[in-house]
C-alpha cells in the first residue's frame, strides 16, 4: 500500500545522505584544521586565512612560508566585505585565523566589529611603522600604494600639477578622469580629506572635480589611464601600481601607454599624497594563533616584504626594504601623516558625500 | 475505496518531499524576507533621498531593452532554426546556445579591451592606417552597453527553451496550418507565437532575473542599479541589515513580476495531439532569402560567442606562459565535478517538485512552483549570507553526531563543499524547474492519466512513462544549470572550503584587478568545457530525437 511513497521516500533520502558524505569526504580541511597549535605534533599544522589579495606571488610567498616553518596556508579568497561577514555569521567557531584586506578602511571595520584581537609583538611592531598599523596593533600593514595624479607627458607639464584641491580649477575643466564613487579608494581618498579638512572642504572638492570630469565616471584605474593615454582627457587619478602594470603589459600597446604617462604626487606641500594599504589582522576566535603570529612576522619581514609588494608594484610597509627601481624612479615623496584607521571611520560619511554631490 | 486510499498516500509522498525541498529554498530566504519589516535608519534615508529614483529608473530600462531584445532574438533564431533549411543550420542549431558559457561580466570586460584604445581594433586603424577615432564611438560602458552584453550574452536562455517546445511540440499544428495554406509567417503569429507564449515567457523572465541579480557588468561600466545599491549599502557603509532590506524589497517585486508571469502565461494547455511526436518538416530556403538567414544566424553567433573568444584567445597567447600551469587540472576537476554533481541534484529535485506541482490541482502546488525561482532572483553575494547562517545553524543541531565521531570542529558542514552545493541547488532549481516544467507541460496529462487507469502508480508512470517522454526537456534544464554553475561566481567565491578554487574563482582572482589578460585562460577553459557538453548533450537529444521520428 504504501509502496509508491516509501520507494521516493527511502530514494530521496540516499541521496541527501550521499550529497552529505560527498560533502564531508571532500572536506578539504574540516577535519585537518581543528587542531589547535599546541596539541600533538604529529598533527599537521596549519594557519588559515581569510584574503582579499589575489595575486599568484601571494601564493608563492604562502608556499616559502610553509617551506621554512612546516606550516600549511589555507586561503579563501573573496571580496573583504563578504569575508568580513562571513566571520561575522561564523563567529567563535570560524576556523579563519587571520584576515587580510586590500584596504585599511575593512580592518578597521573588523576591529569595530569585534572580529580581530591585538596581536602586540616587538617584531611586527619593529618591522611596520607606527602610522601603517592600528594604534591598538589590532592589524598591519603589508603593503603600500599611494593614490596620484597621472598625465599624459605630452600635454601636461609637471609644473602645472600640485595639488588635489588643484583639481578643481577651472584649468582642469574637461580634462580630468576618475573611476567611480563606489570604488574603494576613492572612498579612502575622500575619507583622507575629511579626516584633515572636514566634511564641508571634502564636499567642495568633489563638486569641484566633478564638475571638470572629461566623462562620466567608468571602468577602473586601468580604465582611466589608457583614456589619458586616447586623449579624452588629460590627467587621471590613479593607484601607483596600474601604471607599473601598464608598463610591465604583455600587450606592446600597453607598454607603449604605460611609458606616455607620468606620475605626479599631489599635496608634498601640504599635508601629503594619499596612501593606503593591504593589511593583516588576527581574528578575534582564533584557534591557531601561535602559527598565525609567525605568518605575521614572515609577512613583514625584510626577506618577504620585498617579494610582496614587487608581486603588484606596491611600496613594501617595512621600512627597511627599498622599493623597486621603477618605484624608486617615480620618487620619494611626502605622505599624508593620518592614521589609516581614519579611513574607515569615515568611510560611509565619505560615500555619502559622493552621493550628495552626485558623484556616480 | 482502495485504490483512492493509496493514490492520497503515494501522492503525499511527492508532495512532502516537494514541500520539503521548497523548505530547503526557503529557509535562507526568510533571513533576507525578515529585514524588509526591521525599521529604516539614516542609510535607508540616504539611499531613498539621494539614489533610489536613478536607481530603479536606470534597473527598469535595461530590464525592459534587454528583455525585449533577447526575446526577439532568442524567439525568433528559434523559430528559424526548427522550420527552415538553410546552409549550416544544422551546426548554428547547437552552437547558439554557446554564448551562455560566457560570464557577462568577462563579455563586458572582453568587449571592452577589444575596442578601446589599446584593443585590436583601434591599434590596428592607428598602426596601419593612421587613423584615430574619437573616444565617444569606441565606448561601450553605458546603458545601452550594458544592454548589448546581457542581451548577447543571455538570449540563449529564451532560444534555447523556445527551440525545445517548437521543435517537439508543433510538428502536426504546423503541418496542418500548412495544409490549409497559411504562409510560414502567419502561422508564426498565429500559430507557433501563441502556443509557446509558455516557454517564450518562461525564459525571458530567466533573463530578466539574471540581469536583476548581476553586480559584475554594472559595477564594471558603473551604471547605477538595484543591485549597486544593495552593494553600496553594504560595502561602502558597512550596512548589512540594510542592504538586505533592499534586497528583500527586489524579492518581494520578483515575486509579485512571477505572478504576472503566471497570468501572461495564460490558462490555456497546449499538449500533445497524438502520440507520434514527429518532427518539423522544414522549408528549405533559396537564394537571398538563405543568405540573409544565415548571415542572421551568423552575426548573433559572432557577436556572442566567435569574437569574444578569438580575443580571448589572444590574450590567452600573450600570457599562458606567465599563468599556465598543471595546477590548471585539478581546478578543472574541481569545476567539472562540483557543476556535474550539483546539476544532477538540482535536475533530480526539480522533477520531483515538477511532477508533484502538475499533478495538484491545489494553490499550495502552484505556491510551490513559484517559490522554487526565489533564489534566483537576487544577487548571489545576498543570498549566501542567508546560506551561510542556515549551515551554521544545522551544523550547532548537529554538533552530537559530530562529537561521535570524535572531531573538534563545530563547524564541519559549513566549512565542506556540502554548503556550496546547497547554495547553487537554492540559486539554480528554479532553472531546471522550468525546463522540466516546459516538458511536463508540452506533454499533457493525458498519458499520465491514460497510465493511471491502467493501473501504474503515480511513482511507476513517473520512471516508465513520464520520464521518458520530457527527456529532451531534462537534457535542456541539465545544460543551463551545469554551464551556470560553471560560471556562477558570488556563491562559490563566498562559501567554497579553504584552497578550493574553480575555474570561475581563478578567473576572477584576475579580472577582479583589472588583469583581464591574466583571466584569459581560465576563461577559456570554462568556455571549452561548456563546449563539449553542449555538443555531446546535442548529440544524445539528437539521436534520441533520429530514433523517435523518421528524419531528421
Amino acid at each position: 500500500m504504501k509502496k509508491g511513497f516509501s520507494r521516493i521516500t527511502i530514494s530521496l533520502l540516499l541521496v541527501v545522505v550521499l550529497t552529505v558524505l560527498a560533502g564531508c569526504s571532500t572536506t578539504t580541511t574540516g577535519d585537518t584544521t581543528n587542531n589547535g597549535g599546541e596539541q600533538d605534533n604529529n598533527v599537521e599544522q596549519v594557519v588559515n586565512l581569510y584574503s582579499d589579495r589575489h595575486y599568484d606571488t601571494d601564493e608563492e610567498l604562502y608556499a616559502a612560508f610553509t617551506e621554512e616553518t612546516g606550516i600549511k596556508v589555507n586561503v579563501v579568497n573573496a571580496k573583504s566585505d563578504e569575508l568580513i561577514e562571513r566571520l561575522k555569521r561564523e563567529g567563535q567557531d570560524t576556523e579563519a585565523d587571520l584576515l587580510i584586506t586590500a584596504d585599511a578602511g575593512r580592518l578597521w571595520r573588523a576591529k569595530e566589529d569585534g572580529l580581530l584581537q591585538a596581536a602586540s609583538n616587538d617584531t611586527l611592531t619593529a618591522n611596520i611603522p607606527e602610522n601603517l598599523r592600528d594604534p591598538e596593533n589590532y592589524w598591519y600593514g603589508l603593503t603600500v600604494r599611494a593614490r596620484v595624479i597621472v598625465y599624459a607627458k605630452d600635454r601636461v607639464q609637471p609644473s602645472e600639477l600640485s595639488t588635489y584641491e588643484d583639481l578643481t580649477s577651472d584649468k582642469w575643466m574637461n580634462r580630468i578622469l576618475v573611476r567611480s564613487s563606489s570604488n574603494i579608494y576613492n572612498q579612502s581618498l575622500m575619507a583622507s580629506f575629511i579626516d584633515i579638512y572636514g566634511e564641508e572642504y571634502a564636499k567642495n572638492w568633489a563638486e569641484g572635480v566633478l564638475a571638470n570630469m572629461a566623462r562620466e565616471p567608468q571602468g577602473g584605474d586601468t580604465d582611466q589611464a589608457v583614456a589619458v593615454a586616447a586623449g579624452e582627457g588629460d590627467i587621471a587619478i590613479s593607484n601607483t601600481y596600474y601604471i607599473g602594470r601598464l608598463m610591465g603589459s604583455s600587450n606592446p600597446e600597453e607598454k607603449k601607454i604605460g611609458e606616455s604617462l607620468g606620475i605626479f604626487f599631489p599635496d608634498q606641500n601640504e599635508a601629503g599624497t594619499h596612501i593606503n594599504v593591504s593589511g593583516i589582522g588576527l581574528t578575534a576566535a582564533a584557534k591557531n594563533k601561535e602559527n598565525a603570529i609567525k605568518f605575521m612576522e614572515f609577512l613583514t619581514s625584510e626577506k618577504a616584504q620585498k617579494q610582496f609588494s614587487e608581486g603588484n608594484y606596491e611600496y613594501p610597509a617595512n621600512a627597511n626594504v627599498e622599493a623597486t627601481d621603477l618605484l624608486k624612479s617615480w620618487g620619494e615623496f611626502k605622505t599624508q601623516n593620518i592614521n589609516l584607521a581614519k579611513l574607515g571611520e569615515f568611510n560611509a560619511q565619505a560615500t555619502k558625500v559622493f552621493d550628495q554631490v552626485g558623484w556616480k | 475505496m482502495l485504490s483512492l486510499r493509496k493514490l492520497k498516500l503515494e501522492f503525499n509522498g511527492w508532495a512532502v518531499l516537494s514541500l520539503l525541498i521548497i523548505l530547503l529554498i526557503i529557509l535562507p530566504n526568510i533571513n533576507i524576507l525578515s529585514n524588509v519589516f526591521k525599521e529604516a535608519n539614516d542609510n535607508w534615508v540616504h539611499i531613498k533621498t539621494y539614489l533610489l529614483e536613478e536607481y530603479v529608473i536606470n534597473t527598469l530600462v535595461i530590464l525592459l531593452f534587454t528583455g525585449a531584445f533577447s526575446l526577439i532574438i532568442g524567439t525568433s533564431l528559434a523559430w528559424l532554426v526548427s522550420v527552415y533549411d538553410f546552409p549550416l543550420r544544422g551546426f548554428f542549431r547547437w552552437t547558439l546556445i554557446l554564448p551562455l558559457a560566457i560570464p557577462p561580466y568577462i563579455a563586458a570586460y572582453t568587449y571592452t579591451g577589444l575596442i578601446n584604445y589599446t584593443g585590436v581594433i583601434q591599434t590596428f586603424l592607428r598602426n596601419f592606417f593612421d587613423l584615430k577615432i574619437n573616444q565617444k564611438y569606441a565606448n561601450i560602458m553605458t546603458i545601452e552597453g550594458s544592454i548589448f552584453i546581457f542581451t548577447m550574452f543571455l538570449f540563449p536562455y529564451v532560444y534555447t527553451i523556445t527551440r525545445a517546445f517548437i521543435e517537439k511540440q508543433s510538428a502536426s499544428l504546423i503541418e496542418t496550418s500548412r495544409v490549409l495554406g497559411r504562409k510560414p509567417l502567419e502561422i508564426f503569429w498565429v500559430v507557433v507565437l501563441p502556443i509557446s507564449r509558455a516557454a517564450i515567457i518562461g525564459s525571458t523572465t530567466l533573463v530578466l532575473l539574471e540581469v536583476l541579480n548581476d553586480y559584475g557588468v554594472v559595477q564594471y561600466f558603473n551604471i547605477p542599479t538595484f543591485s549597486t545599491a544593495i552593494f553600496r549599502t553594504w560595502f561602502a557603509f558597512g550596512d548589512v541589515n540594510t542592504a538586505i532590506k533592499l534586497a528583500g524589497l527586489l524579492m518581494i517585486v520578483v515575486v509579485s513580476i512571477l505572478f504576472l508571469e503566471h497570468l501572461l502565461r495564460g490558462r490555456k494547455k497546449f499538449a500533445y495531439t497524438t502520440t507520434k511526436v514527429r518532427p518539423i518538416k522544414r522549408i528549405k530556403l533559396k537564394g537571398l532569402k538563405a543568405a540573409l538567414a544565415f548571415g542572421y544566424s551568423f552575426s548573433v553567433l559572432s557577436i556572442g560567442f566567435l569574437i569574444p573568444t578569438l580575443q580571448l584567445l589572444y590574450w590567452a597567447f600573450l600570457t599562458y606562459k606567465k599563468i599556465f600551469n598543471s595546477k590548471f587540472l585539478i581546478l578543472m576537476l574541481n569545476s567539472i565535478s562540483l557543476a556535474l554533481i550539483s546539476s544532477i541534484i538540482i535536475i533530480m529535485l526539480a522533477l520531483i517538485v515538477a511532477n508533484y506541482t502538475r499533478i495538484s490541482k491545489s494553490i499550495l502546488g502552484r505556491i510551490c512552483a513559484k517559490l522554487t525561482i526565489l533564489g534566483y532572483s537576487i544577487p548571489g553575494a545576498v543570498i549566501a549570507i542567508g546560506v551561510v547562517v542556515m549551515f551554521i545553524a544545522l551544523d550547532s543541531q548537529l554538533l552530537w553526531l559530530y562529537r561521535l565521531f570524535n572531531t573538534d570542529s563545530k563547524l564541519v558542514l559549513s566549512t565542506s563543499i556540502a554548503m556550496l552545493c546547497a547554495a547553487y541547488i537554492i540559486r539554480y532549481l528554479g532553472i531546471g524547474f522550468n525546463s522540466v516544467e516546459t516538458g511536463f507541460e508540452k506533454v499533457g496529462k493525458t498519458f499520465f492519466e491514460a497510465s493511471r487507469t491502467l493501473g501504474m502508480t503515480i511513482t511507476e508512470t513517473f520512471f516508465k512513462v513520464d520520464i521518458k517522454m520530457i527527456g529532451p526537456a531534462i537534457l535542456s534544464g541539465f545544460i543551463l544549470v551545469f554551464v551556470d554553475i560553471m560560471k556562477e561566481l558570488p556563491l562559490t567565491l563566498i562559501l567554497r572550503p579553504f584552497n578550493f578554487h574553480t575555474l570561475a574563482t581563478q578567473a576572477y582572482k584576475y579580472a577582479s584587478d583589472e588583469n583581464i589578460y591574466e583571466a584569459a585562460i581560465p576563461s577559456l577553459i570554462i568556455i571549452l568545457i561548456s563546449f563539449t557538453s553542449i555538443l555531446i548533450f546535442h548529440r544524445l537529444v539528437d539521436k534520441e530525437g533520429e530514433d523517435n521520428g523518421h528524419r531528421n
